[in-house]
């Protein structure tokens, strides 16, 4: 079958200088490798402390009274929570519901007084799905009951208070009316989540035993915590819901109820994709240089071929196709490079436990992973590739664009 | 070698059954001058030139070196545009047509067979002989029954799959003959086609295309040196100084 069709002739003419094509084809490979994998580090990473915000607070979607996010009062509740979730959990990107009472609370023991943030939660409704401080319990246990006296405090909080699994501790708060109530607890778990702020600010209570205390009625709550598939979601989820809710609540993303997080994690995208811009474009200019001098040493053989015949335009599409076919294939070689890296950081991972220490370091109350995966999404990978083959291609416009001007009389005396 | 063959091939009836004895110009050129700008300094490489090519002439240009052969050459070839005069092929003034007539007209009206073969390195003897019927849209069946005879004409059957690396000057020559002749141009243009073979390949060389110039009529147009291919050539105009001394 004859090659003499410009697909196979660009195909064959960029193998003419094998070093100089592999050399491109490596830069192309390894340009995409980095952007794959430097994005594949934040997807990972920024989808983790998502949901790790999301299961420690509001969710990635929160329901909530219109004047919470304003005035976070306890006066500001959402009623019916019942009948909501059930609408909620109608939406297919939905895969939880539950509804909190959080706020403020002081606690006191004989000797100590600490102010802290609380919880109130039916731990039926939940788990590690929708609640991550489940996993960080390392001494006793969570709730059993919506009901009852116990209460599970953070390690640098129970420290602080000078408390024990069993000890009591008196939590003073202020109710809807402005009142101030009191309770008792005895202490069933102590939670470590590494995350200095929630470890020494956090503590949870059976949510009914909350509402018979701060004359809160069944199914009342300050928020009902939404969660999602894919916290990218959250936006598209939050409009269609919106609709169906009465005027006196709001529905929030989570980026809207933890702006600094979403602050946070918006930096380092764009930190991110700077990064990944510049590598693209020093792969293009190296693109650029292969491609523009493969054209100027084939001047004469470009005034040759229009000479026989070749219009212009078809040998700017043939240079065209030399930069298509570079592209192609340093996708192809992409993948391969890409493959053993991705799979090593998507398993194992990079520890960086020693430079966080042992207090650990956090965002917004969010703890930062001591080791740091590899997980792009699809649609990432995809762009990239995309990114990758648009530049190899316009790197070769202003090439193709020389090699059809050429004089073929000028060039053909060329030696 | 007679050097009446050459007058005899101008009357021969050429594959498309047109005749030369009629007088048709294929090529005419009229008072063509081409200069150069070099900086401060105009460099007339044509003054004045006028000239008429015949179907079915087995032509020379000569002169001494920088004489304005090549120059001539190119501007009948559509290769670059004279600054001065007209230049007709086949009746259709070159000045009127925009670059993709004159890649299209080059395409099917011109063939080129040049003095360092300029073949494409990457294809074969046949994918460079077909090149042209490709461009031209020409079907694969054609295509294939053309070049082949075409190859068999300059003598390279068997060689069809071949690169030129692996084919000597004279082979290669004659895979730019066989590239030139395939879209049966109007005429082909050879630019010092002998300069880089030895003789005894030259005098092959120059039996093809007269061959190919009696057989189907091929009208050949040389800028040459070389005295074999004017021992040839039914007509020679010689060229000093960018004008006509002399044609007979």
């Amino acid at each position: 079958m004859s090659r003499a069709n410009l697909p196979s002739m660009a195909w064959l003419n960029i193998w003419r200088n094998r070093r100089r094509t592999l050399l491109t084809l490596s830069s192309i490979a390894f340009g995409v490798m980095l952007a794959i994998l430097f994005t594949g580090l934040g997807d990972q990473n920024w989808r983790e402390m998502i949901d790790l915000a999301a299961r420690l607070g509001g969710g990635h979607v929160s329901i909530q009274n219109a004047e919470y996010l304003d005035s976070p009062t306890l006066r500001n509740s959402v009623r019916g929570s019942a009948k909501l979730r059930e609408q909620a959990l109608r939406d297919a990107e939905v895969l939880r519901a539950v509804t909190r009472i959080s706020g403020q609370i002081m606690l006191s023991t004989a000797g100590q007084s600490y102010g802290a943030g609380f919880i109130g939660l039916n731990p039926g409704d939940e788990d590690v799905q929708t609640l991550s401080l489940i996993d960080a319990i390392d001494e006793g246990e969570m709730l059993t009951s919506s009901r009852g006296n116990q209460i599970i405090l953070g390690r640098q909080l129970a420290q602080n208070l000078n408390v024990r699994l069993k000890s009591k501790v008196v939590y003073t708060l202020t109710d809807p009316k402005g009142e101030i109530i009191y309770g008792v607890a005895r202490v069933s778990g102590i939670v470590t989540t590494g995350a200095p702020t929630v470890d020494s600010g956090l503590s949870i209570l059976p949510i009914d035993t909350l509402r018979e205390n701060l004359g809160m009625a069944e199914g009342e709550g300050t928020q009902i915590a939404l969660f999602l598939k894919d916290h990218r979601e959250a936006d598209r989820v939050a409009a269609r819901l919106a609709g169906g809710l009465a005027k006196d609540l709001a529905i929030l993303p989570w980026h809207r109820t933890q702006p600094e997080l979403a602050g946070f994690i918006a930096m380092k995208v764009a930190g991110a994709q700077l990064m990944e811009m510049i590598i693209l474009v020093l792969v293009a200019a190296g693109i650029f240089n292969t491609l523009f001098v493969s054209v100027m040493e084939r001047l004469r053989e470009f005034g040759i071929m229009l000479a026989i015949g070749f219009s212009p335009v078809t040998l700017f599409a043939l240079v065209m196709l030399e930069s298509l076919w570079l592209g192609l294939v340093g996708l192809v070689g992409a993948v391969i490079v890409t493959a053993a890296p991705y799979y090593y950081f998507s398993t194992k991972g990079i520890d960086i436990s020693d430079q966080l220490g042992l207090t650990g370091t956090e965002v917004a109350g969010v703890a930062l992973t001591s080791v740091m995966r590899v997980g792009i999404y699809p649609e990432n990978a995809l762009i990239i590739a995309l990114a990758a083959l648009t530049g190899t291609l316009l790197s070769a416009v202003y090439p193709a664009w020389q090699a059809g001007r050429v004089a073929p009389a000028e060039s053909i005396r060329l030696v | 070698m007679d050097v009446k063959e050459g007058a005899t091939a101008s009357t021969s009836v050429s594959a498309d059954g047109q005749t030369g004895a009629d007088g048709n110009a294929i090529v005419e050129l009229e008072s063509v001058t081409k200069v150069y700008h070099q900086g401060a300094v105009d460099v007339f490489a044509l003054r004045g030139l006028s000239l008429s090519i015949k179907k079915g002439e087995f032509s020379a240009l000569s002169g001494p070196s920088g004489s304005g052969k090549t120059t001539a050459l190119n501007l009948i070839g559509a290769l670059d545009s004279p600054s001065e005069g007209s230049i007709r092929l086949e009746g259709k003034s070159l000045a009127s047509l925009g670059r993709r007539e004159l890649s299209r007209i080059r395409r099917d009206r011109i063939g080129f067979v040049f003095q360092a073969y300029n073949l494409m390195p990457v294809l074969t003897a046949y994918e460079n002989a077909e090149t042209v019927l490709r461009l031209q849209g020409i079907d694969p069946q054609e295509r294939r029954d053309r070049v082949m005879a075409l190859l068999a004409d300059v003598g390279l059957e068997g060689m069809e799959d071949r690169l030129p690396g692996a084919l000597s000057g004279g082979q290669q020559q004659r895979v730019a003959i066989a590239r030139a002749i395939a879209s049966n141009p109007a005429i082909v243009l050879a630019d010092e086609p002998t300069a880089n073979v030895d003789s005894e390949t030259a005098e092959h060389l120059l039996d093809i295309m007269q061959k190919l110039s009696r057989t189907r009529g091929v009208t050949f147009l040389f800028s040459t040196h070389d005295p074999r291919v004017m021992d040839r050539a039914s007509r020679i105009i010689r060229i000093v100084d960018g004008r006509i001394a002399d044609d007979s």
